[in-house]
Order: structure tokens, then C-alpha cells, then sequence
């Protein structure tokens, strides 16, 4: 017990003596996990958005002009047994004219002069959760287009594929900068904790002279750092939701976003705790690299 | 107790210690003489395996030194007390907790703490300072701290490098007297020193050593 209270006595006081070179590191870790932050939130939300719009995804199976009662009755069966399939309803000639009049009432005069309906009937398609992503909705779509009757399958492959894109390209990129700012935050924080050493270098020779274990000499270092990394990434973790809530508020200000800030979320808890963690993680990493450095004789 | 056969410490081609053979029982009183640069610090380095020996073998207890393992080198130093001429003291702790450290290290409980402290503190006649801090005291008390936390875990054997290299003869009588009375208590006690107003306090066996080599090696008294 007393062993533990020197220990943790020891970290505190390593983070005192050296109070300003600490408060630069956590200030400068915190900026860096802040960067990264900044990615990890743009990667969230692309990605909630992205989810959301395969949701509201639909496919339409356009069935061909001359397609009998029969026909249609075989394909619809076919389409309730598919697997693959949450949800289908068909829309007749009649009805997709009518949707047409109601949607487009100014244009609804084009299609009065070709004196019949020219638009197809067919079946609106919601697909499982499953099977929404953008290589399986192609694939179903190619499937679907070889059954008897049916004309053309559409849906929004454009707009899926684009997001999805997107959301690699930035996912790509959090990591990439995650990366090297994690590198940088550990550098930032092994220097401090070389700082703290060169500062206590004595005491380090008398304890290792008095028979103290190298574990007994590093776990302060080690708790100096994690205490470094812990406090970084919790003050990133605020400076990113104070420019995440002053974004939103920007967002809801202008009129042309209308409801694009109810859709913006932070970070969750876990993932808050999680990247806390990380932070705890980082700052043990350079602790340990400088204990390393100062020498395996010494520490 | 302590055996070295042959032994030989280069730094850097630069030899140090040449073929030192030497055998140290228990509770025997070393005076390890010789100028600077002799070898001494050297050979009491070897002892704490801050060094290892390039040639030859050291044995302590049995067990040779250069087959220890880095994380077994605490617990040999557990066993050795070291006084050094500077006195390594940490000048913001306490004198209770600079004592404290040898027995903080090895994880003793509380109360053992404080009264091996204690004990410690009143062997070198100090007990009544513990809650002062090193930079309050005369550079003769520091050195006495510094013995009580040689002693504080009860090392089977003291090495003291120089250890009244900074004191006047009067303080240099009253710490080689505390040695002695160390060594009355059982411990193998080892001095190094080029100091000659401690060899005349002294009469026990008498290492010289010049140029890394033993060239005298006599019993004084008896």
C-alpha cells in the first residue's frame, strides 16, 4: 500500500516539477487528438448519412408494356419469396399516372397528348438491411432484370455509390492522419517524459543503486505519461464538441441546411471512452519509449 | 563470502582492475586503500554488478555475478548497503523517507518501515532529525544519513566509496567508528579510501591497490 502511494506520490510530483513543459504536452497532445477527432466526426456522420440513405433506398422494377395479368401475378410472387427482398408493392399503369399528375402537376399536360399511358406498371422494391449496400444492390438489380416481364430495374446507384465513395475516401484519411498525429502525440509526450527523467536522473541512479526493480523506477514515468495521454485526449474530446455544437448551430442558422442538424450526432459515450483510452493507450507508449531511451542500465 | 578470481575491468582498452584474486569472509572489516584512480571505485562497482568484469569470475554468496540475470541485480543490491563519498541523498524528501527507500523498494509492510527506520536513525544517533529534510543538515549528518539508509534492510555487506572524502578528521572518526560498530554487529563492512588518517583508525585487514593491481595485502592489528 505504501509502495502504491510512493508510486503514484512520485507521478504526481514528476507532473509538478515539470508543470509547464505538462501543460504544453497536454495542450499540444490535445490539439493533435483534436485533428484527428475532427476526421473520426466527419467519418461518423458521413457514415450514419450514408446508412440512412440506403435505407430510404428503393428499387423499382419496371415491368415491360405487354407483360399479361398472369405474368405479373409470378413475377410479384417471385419477388415476396426472395430473401433478399423486405418489402415490394406494386404500382399499376393507372396508379403511376396518377402519381406522375399529383407530383408533376405542371407537366402533367406532356402526357395527355400521346393519348395513352405511357408509363410502365411496376413493383417498388425495398430490399433487407442486408443486402442494401451498394455491390449487393447491383447484383440484385442485375437478377432481377432477367425475370420474364420485367423491363428495367432502377434505383439510385449514382448517389449510393458517390457516399460510399466518400465515406472510404474519408475513412482512408482519418486513418492515415490518425497515424501520423498518434505518432506525433507520442513523440510529444516521450520528450516530456525524457524532460521529467533527465530532471530526476539522480534519484533514478540511487533508487536502482538501493535495489529498486526497473518496474519500480518506470511506473511513475509510465503513470506520468498515461495521465498525459488520458488528459490530451479528454481536452481534445471538449474542444471537439464545443466546435461540433457551435458547427450545428451554424448549420441551423442558415435556412438552405433545413434540418440537416437534427441529423449530425457526436461521438457516443463508448466511443468517447474509447478514445480516451487511446489516449491512455498513446501516452504509456511514449513514456515507455523514453524510458527505453534513457537506458536499460539507468531505469 | 565474497570471492573474485582473476578478475579484469577494461574502460575503453584502458584497464582498471588487472587479474584481482581476493577472498572477503563474513564479518570482516576491508580497507581498501590505494590513490585515485587506483581501482577502488571499481572493484566496489563489480561488487554491485554496476559493472561487469571482462575477465574472471566474482562470486557473492556462492553465486557468480556475471551469471545473474538484469532483473536478479536488485536483489543482490538488497543485500549491499552502499555509502558513497557524495551521500545521494533526495533533498525533498524527509530524512524518515530517504531511510525508508531500500525497504519501500522490497515492498515491507508499514509498520516495518517504522521501526526499522527508527533503528536505523538511532544507530547513527540521528533519530531525533527524521522529519528534516538532507539540505538542513551538517555534511557529517548527511553522511550518517546516508550509512543509516546503507544499513536500514540489513545488508550482509557495507561498501563505502570514499565515504569521508568530504568530512574533517573529527567527522571522519565518528563515521569510521560507526563502521565499526556496524561491523561489531556482524556485517562484512568494505572502505575504499586513499584517505591515510583512516588507516590509522583502523586495525583490520588492508588492500592496496595501484594501477588496477593488488600490491599489498596485510592484516593490521588484530
Amino acid at each position: 500500500m505504501r509502495r502504491l502511494l510512493y508510486l503514484l506520490r512520485e507521478a504526481l510530483a514528476n507532473v509538478l516539477t515539470n508543470r509547464t513543459t505538462t501543460m504544453v504536452a497536454v495542450a499540444t497532445t490535445a490539439f493533435t487528438f483534436a485533428c484527428v477527432g475532427v476526421f473520426l466526426l466527419l467519418y461518423v456522420n458521413l457514415r450514419a448519412m450514408a446508412l440512412s440513405l440506403e435505407q430510404d433506398i428503393q428499387v423499382i422494377v419496371y415491368l415491360q408494356d405487354d407483360v399479361t395479368g398472369q405474368a405479373t401475378a409470378e413475377i410479384e410472387q417471385q419477388l415476396k419469396v426472395d430473401p433478399a427482398i423486405a418489402s415490394s408493392a406494386f404500382v399499376s399503369k393507372e396508379q403511376a399516372l396518377a402519381d406522375f399528375q399529383v407530383q408533376f402537376p405542371t407537366e402533367s399536360h406532356l402526357l395527355q397528348g400521346l393519348g395513352q399511358n405511357p408509363l410502365p406498371a411496376s413493383f417498388v422494391v425495398t430490399l433487407a438491411a442486408e443486402s442494401r449496400s451498394s455491390e449487393r444492390m447491383q447484383r440484385w438489380a442485375d437478377r432481377a432484370q432477367l425475370i420474364p416481364g420485367v423491363g428495367q430495374v432502377q434505383y439510385n446507384q449514382a448517389w449510393v455509390e458517390a457516399l460510399a465513395g466518400i465515406v472510404k475516401y474519408i475513412e482512408v484519411a482519418a486513418i492515415i492522419v490518425g497515424v501520423i498525429l498518434s505518432v506525433a502525440s507520442v513523440t510529444i509526450i516521450a520528450n516530456t517524459i525524457r524532460l521529467a527523467l533527465y530532471a530526476r536522473r539522480e534519484e533514478i541512479e540511487i533508487l536502482s543503486l538501493i535495489g529498486a526493480s526497473t518496474t519500480f523506477i518506470r511506473v511513475p514515468y509510465l503513470l506520468e505519461g498515461a495521465a498525459l495521454g488520458l488528459l490530451g485526449s479528454a481536452l481534445s474530446l471538449v474542444i471537439l464538441k464545443g466546435g461540433f455544437e457551435l458547427f450545428r448551430h451554424e448549420i441551423r442558422s442558415a435556412s438552405r441546411f433545413l434540418g440537416v442538424d437534427a441529423l449530425l450526432t457526436f461521438f457516443p459515450f463508448e466511443m468517447c471512452l474509447l478514445l480516451m483510452l487511446v489516449g491512455l493507450f498513446l501516452g504509456c507508449a511514449g513514456s515507455f519509449l523514453s524510458l527505453l531511451r534513457f537506458g536499460e542500465g539507468r531505469a | 563470502m565474497i570471492q573474485l578470481f582473476h578478475v579484469s575491468k577494461y574502460y575503453d582498452r584502458r584497464l582498471a582492475l588487472s587479474d584481482i584474486t581476493l577472498e572477503i569472509e563474513k564479518g570482516e572489516f576491508i580497507l581498501l586503500m590505494g590513490p585515485s584512480g587506483a581501482g577502488k571505485s571499481t572493484l566496489l562497482k563489480l561488487l554491485i554488478g554496476a559493472e561487469r568484469p571482462e575477465e574472471g569470475q566474482i562470486f557473492v554468496q556462492g553465486r557468480s555475478l556475471s551469471k545473474l540475470r538484469a532483473s536478479e541485480i536488485p536483489l543482490l543490491r538488497r543485500k549491499v548497503g552502499v555509502v558513497l563519498q557524495d551521500f545521494r541523498l533526495l533533498p525533498k524528501k524527509t530524512i524518515f523517507d530517504n531511510v525508508s527507500l531500500p525497504l519501500l523498494v522490497q515492498g515491507a509492510s508499514n509498520g516495518d518501515i517504522r521501526r526499522k527506520v527508527t533503528e536505523g536513525l538511532r544507530a547513527v544517533g540521528l533519530d531525533h532529525k527524521k522529519d528534516l529534510f538532507p539540505p538542513g543538515l551538517s555534511t557529517g549528518e548527511q553522511q550518517r544519513i546516508c550509512i543509516a539508509r546503507a544499513i536500514v534492510n540489513g545488508p550482509i555487506v557495507l561498501l563505502a566509496d570514499e565515504p569521508t572524502g568530504n568530512l574533517d578528521p573529527e567527522l571522519t572518526s565518528e563515521i569510521i567508528e560507526l563502521f565499526k560498530s556496524i561491523n561489531a554487529r556482524g556485517t562484512t563492512v568494505i572502505v575504499a579510501t586513499h584517505d591515510p588518517n583512516v588507516l590509522g583508525q583502523v586495525n583490520r585487514r588492508v588492500i592496496t591497490l595501484d594501477h588496477g593491481k593488488v600490491v599489498s595485502h596485510e592484516q593490521v592489528g588484530s
